[in-house]
């Protein structure tokens, strides 16, 4: 069955909608529709994150009841003055989300492309390389420890029988390799995602494009870059988003791959709070630093939109 | 010739470094769960197990109780998805749907959500479902679950709801339906793709959360099957084969849905044009 | 979009405050007293015990002990919830936090302190005190359950005591030549005559990931022979120049005679090194016997307790033990009191200390046959019996003791290793962190 396409469908749904307008009456059916998300988003997400905020201008430690109160921008001061922790894990945040983001994009988009083609099996190939997104940090982690260990890791066997070290490698306890060796392991979990919502984008371009430009007498290059990349704007700007938070978020492998270190050289800010969180320490300086890493979020959030200029269209729309 | 070449390059070579990178995990992973405790540190590293054994599959399932874990999963699991579901259709559809003021305020809430790592929710979370009877029940993980997830799960509901050509509902109207007649006899059954992806990505979530599932949970019979593979990773317990097998254990839902899954999450969340 | 934004959430936080204060009520009659059971005692109860480090060797303990117990009091129930060790801690204090402990549970001395001040625990004296077999638990170890708490009282019944030694490879050894080391001298002397790197042998791990703090500090104060933490000045004594001395040895041996991997070593890594036959010595604790004696022929490792300091004595941390302790809140004193007694009876933790292999703290286990033919338990009993073994106490009451270990120190011990720091910097910062904490209990209690 041949269907209409999305251009088509957007443009009929515009001239659709516009002379319907009445202003004059409050509509309650979207407001009674989205009321149950927002209740429950509100009562458990909302005021939880919400007492984080109240806890950021306290001393709150659950170990030692009797120096809790209020302490105002006690905290805060600390943060920016006397932590060390903070400004270098901030840096290694940074890098983290940079090689994370980027790398997923860039491999997302080869798998997403190489998906596209047909080919024998294709549903059975599509399924392999999307089952990484759905194991968990934790399993995660514990495939790739077993994988990096340095006396019985499979991973320095094989280098070695190839030849391409002499000796075995503490993957994740050498500075220069621990943090790329775990940017690899979350890679491996990471592509997914990004292969899985670009094939889908690249299934809707309508195929009279690239026909139209197959007549035209584009190559495989001009095709990606005038056709195919334009078309996924709005999706990778999306996606590239979301797992920016996500990742800037993301500890579970980290924790427990390299629990941060050595050295700290795998510390980002959220390892460091989540450390903080559990160990019991402070509840109220973890919420303060959380605070602080909340805004830079948000920060970053509007930016991005804002320098992407995915807003104003979708305002538009 | 040329284009046997070509055929390579862009595809068969680059199709198994892929396979290779995806899957060697899975393979050593199974390795390993069939190996006795002895030969899993063993050097020279085998790539067979060349005395498999099952036991760590027995310790995994029956010493620790993996069984009630994993109906605990399951039932946590499949109500959460079905409370995101409904919910985020409805809100999904309104945003998709209708122009109202304050949206753009819910759409930014949305946001914000996912700004906060998980880990400092927890003593909130925990005095709240306290104060509400429901620490132990699945009730507070169900709930949990669905608001950590709704805020995503309702941008991309919103997205498949916004594919669904606008039309084809009004035709129905037009043809004696009712909005709810027509939501359920017309976008519905365009829906199911996009359905079954929302519903793959939550129970994703739900089947692999570790921290809220401890935190939230007093009773032993109660668990979920994170809980459970943690057992295995503590001090003086550390049994690599039985871990193994415990992930595999855990593993094999999640792949078998994917299994399944994987065409309509393509199409679900392409937006239900092709197949 | 900034105003809007501020909107929402202003809003939703009010409305959910509204909704949060209109739950909060109905809880306060639900709370234990702890102290008013006056019901009859053939009434059934149920009374919940956390296991502060499940998992598939000791889960199965516990239970065999529980059912043995409800055979005997038919009334009682045990509920058992266990909790994986990374993640016990955690649990607990949410559970204070949110006044929903269990009834009772396995709850580590080093804990005491904190839990006590927070007012969690029930004191146990008076029940002590009544106790027929009270006399059998190993006096010095209640001594120092409540010489620790800032009110003296009992709150824990240690049921099973540990300590830190050293496991080594003998058949390496004789190999070699080399004689288990004795002396601080001979300990370093065999890490470096033991590697072999061509074999893939190393002399000696360290734990410089996780938890490796705890150990490290065991290892200096033995090799110090300093027997105050934290002196009545409130200056503490880690950065004493024999500990300098010490780390300054200990740490040389880093990638010379130990693995690389050392640096993020956990306890699952370091023990791997062992088991898989990559390291010659470990320092561990006895313990880690059951993990041993599964990887390992029984020819393969041997235990060993950690050299006496130059002046000839034995320095071990006290407080290494584990204990039952009761929650304030539990509305069955009498029955967890019971299920207390029943777990520190002879036979109880004979069973529960063979099948772990740590030492018992009653008296009457001291005497079986298991514990005498245990070598590892021997080696252990050497140590706590010597006249001159002195047991040093660590400031388990600084409410931050353990976060400047887990945070400050275990980075810090990172730090040394990648030579970014010196020896002599990362002990001084150890002792500023614990002379600050230690400065601000004082203010605050000293009144």
């Amino acid at each position: 069955m041949s269907a209409p396409s999305n251009v088509d469908i957007a443009r009929r749904m515009q001239e659709y909608e516009a002379p319907k307008k009445k202003r004059n009456k409050i509509n309650w059916v979207p407001y009674l529709m989205i009321a149950p998300s927002v209740f429950i988003v509100v009562a458990f997400l909302f005021y939880p994150i919400g007492t984080v905020f109240y806890y950021s201008l306290f001393n709150y430690d659950l170990s030692a009841p009797y120096y809790n109160g209020f302490v105002g921008l006690e905290n805060f001061k600390e943060v920016f003055t006397a932590d060390k922790m903070f400004l270098p894990s901030l840096l290694v945040t940074l890098k983290w989300v940079v090689t994370q983001v980027g790398l997923q994009l860039v491999f997302g988009m080869a798998v997403a492309l190489l998906l596209n083609q047909a080919f024998k099996f294709r549903g059975i190939f599509r399924a392999a390389a999307f089952i990484p997104w759905a194991i968990s940090g934790v399993l995660a982690s514990v495939m790739w420890s077993l994988m990096y260990n340095e006396h019985m890791g499979v991973i320095n066997d094989l280098l070695m029988r190839i030849g391409l070290i002499s000796e075995s490698k503490a993957w994740l306890s050498d500075v220069s390799t621990a943090f790329g060796s775990v940017v690899i392991a979350e890679l491996w979990r990471g592509i997914p995602f990004f292969a899985i919502t670009l094939l889908a984008a690249l299934q809707s371009i309508p195929n009279e494009m690239y026909e139209a430009a197959k007549v035209d007498g584009a190559g495989r290059r001009k095709t990606f870059f005038y056709i195919t990349l334009p078309q996924l704007k709005n999706t990778i700007i999306l996606t590239v988003l979301l797992r920016t938070i996500w990742e800037f978020n993301n500890v579970d492998l980290i924790f427990n791959l390299t629990g941060g270190g050595p050295a700290e050289s795998t510390t980002t800010l959220t390892m460091y709070i989540a450390s903080l969180a559990v160990h019991g320490s402070n509840f109220g300086y973890g919420s303060a630093l959380t605070v602080i890493s909340f805004c830079i979020l948000l920060i970053f959030a509007v930016v991005f939109l804002k320098v992407t200029k995915y807003e104003k269209e979708e305002a538009e729309r | 010739m040329n284009r046997t070449m070509d055929r390579w390059l862009t595809l068969r070579l680059p199709l198994a470094v892929m396979l290779v990178f995806t899957m060697f995990p899975f393979y050593w992973t199974i390795n390993t769960a069939f190996k006795m405790d002895g030969d899993i540190v063993k050097r020279p590293v085998e790539y067979i197990p060349t005395a498999p054994t099952i036991d760590n599959f027995v310790i995994a399932w029956s010493n620790v109780g993996f069984a009630t874990y994993f109906k605990n999963s399951l039932i946590v699991g499949v109500s959460t998805v079905a409370l995101v579901l409904v919910l985020s259709i409805l809100s999904g559809y309104a945003l998709s749907r209708y122009k109202f003021k304050g949206k753009r305020a819910f759409m930014v809430m949305l946001l914000c959500t996912q700004f906060i790592p998980r880990a400092m929710l927890i003593i909130p979370l925990f005095l709240i479902f306290k104060n509400l009877g429901l620490i132990s029940s699945p009730l507070s993980l169900i709930i949990t679950y669905a608001a950590v997830e709704i805020p995503f799960t309702t941008v991309l509901m919103s997205g498949f709801i916004s594919n669904v050509p606008k039309e084809l509902e009004e035709a129905a109207m037009i043809d004696g339906c009712n909005r709810i007649q027509s939501l359920r006899h017309v976008v519905f059954p365009l829906l199911v793709p996009g359905i079954v992806a929302t519903g793959v990505f939550t129970l994703i979530y739900t089947w692999n959360e570790f921290l809220l599932a401890l935190m939230l949970t007093n009773q032993q019979s109660k668990f979920t099957l994170p809980v459970g593979l943690s057992y295995m990773m503590g001090e003086f317990n550390v049994n690599y084969g039985a871990l193994a097998a415990g992930s595999v254990i855990a593993l094999v839902p999640a792949v078998l849905l994917f299994i399944y899954a994987q065409k309509h999450l393509v199409s679900g969340l392409g937006g239900a044009v092709k197949g | 979009m900034g105003k809007k934004l501020f909107h929402g959430m202003t809003t939703s936080f009010v409305l959910a405050s509204m909704l949060m204060a209109g739950c909060g009520n109905d809880d306060t009659e639900v709370q234990g007293s702890g102290s008013g059971e006056k019901a009859n005692p053939d009434e059934p109860v149920t009374i919940t015990f956390w296991d502060e480090n499940a998992g598939p060797q000791r889960t199965p303990i516990w239970e065999e002990l529980i059912s043995r117990f409800e055979a005997e009091n038919e009334n009682i129930d045990v509920e058992y919830v266990g909790l994986p060790k990374d993640s016990a801690k955690q649990k607990l204090d949410a559970a204070i936090a949110a006044d929903d402990m269990p009834d009772m549970g396995s709850v580590q001395t080093s804990w005491l302190p904190e839990f006590a001040a927070r007012e969690a625990l029930l004191p146990l004296d008076e029940q002590y005190d009544e106790w027929e077999d009270k006399d059998k638990i190993n006096k010095s170890a209640i001594d120092f359950n409540k010489e620790i708490v800032m009110d003296e009282k009992l709150y824990g019944i240690p049921y099973t005591q540990n300590i830190d030694i050293l496991w080594y490879r003998p058949d390496w050894f004789q190999e070699k030549n080399v004689k288990a080391p004795e002396t601080w001298d001979e300990f370093f002397a065999a890490a470096e005559s033991m590697t072999d790197k061509a074999n893939n042998r190393y002399g000696y791990t360290i734990r410089g990931g996780a938890g490796g703090s705890f150990q490290l500090q065991r290892m200096m104060y033995a090799y110090s022979g300093i027997e105050e933490y934290v002196d009545d000045k409130g200056k503490s004594t880690i950065n004493d120049p024999k500990h300098v001395e010490f780390l300054e040895k200990y740490f040389d041996m880093y990638q010379k005679f130990t693995p690389k991997s050392d640096i993020t070593n956990g306890y699952k890594e370091m023990i791997a090194g062992f088991d898989t036959g990559a390291v010659a010595m470990v320092q561990h604790n006895v313990g880690s016997y059951g993990e041993h004696s599964e990887a390992l022929e029984p020819g393969q490792f041997k235990a060993l307790a950690l050299p006496k300091s130059e002046d000839g004595k034995y320095v071990a941390e006290g407080g290494n033990t584990i204990g039952i302790s009761i929650f304030k809140s539990t509305e069955h004193p009498e029955a967890a009191w019971e299920f207390t007694k029943f777990l520190n009876s002879a036979e109880s933790q004979s069973y529960w200390n063979e099948q772990v292999g740590q030492i018992p703290t009653n008296a009457d286990v001291l005497e079986e046959e298991w514990v005498k033919n245990a070598e590892h338990i021997k080696v252990a009993f050497e140590v706590y019996e010597d006249p001159n073994l002195v047991l040093y106490k660590p400031p388990f009451y600084l409410p931050d003791y353990r976060s400047i270990l887990d945070n400050t120190v275990d980075s810090g011990v990172q730090n040394v290793m990648s030579g970014k720091i010196t020896v002599k910097e990362f002990l001084d910062e150890w002792a500023g962190a614990i002379e600050e904490s230690q400065k601000q209990y004082d203010e605050h209690f000293k009144k």
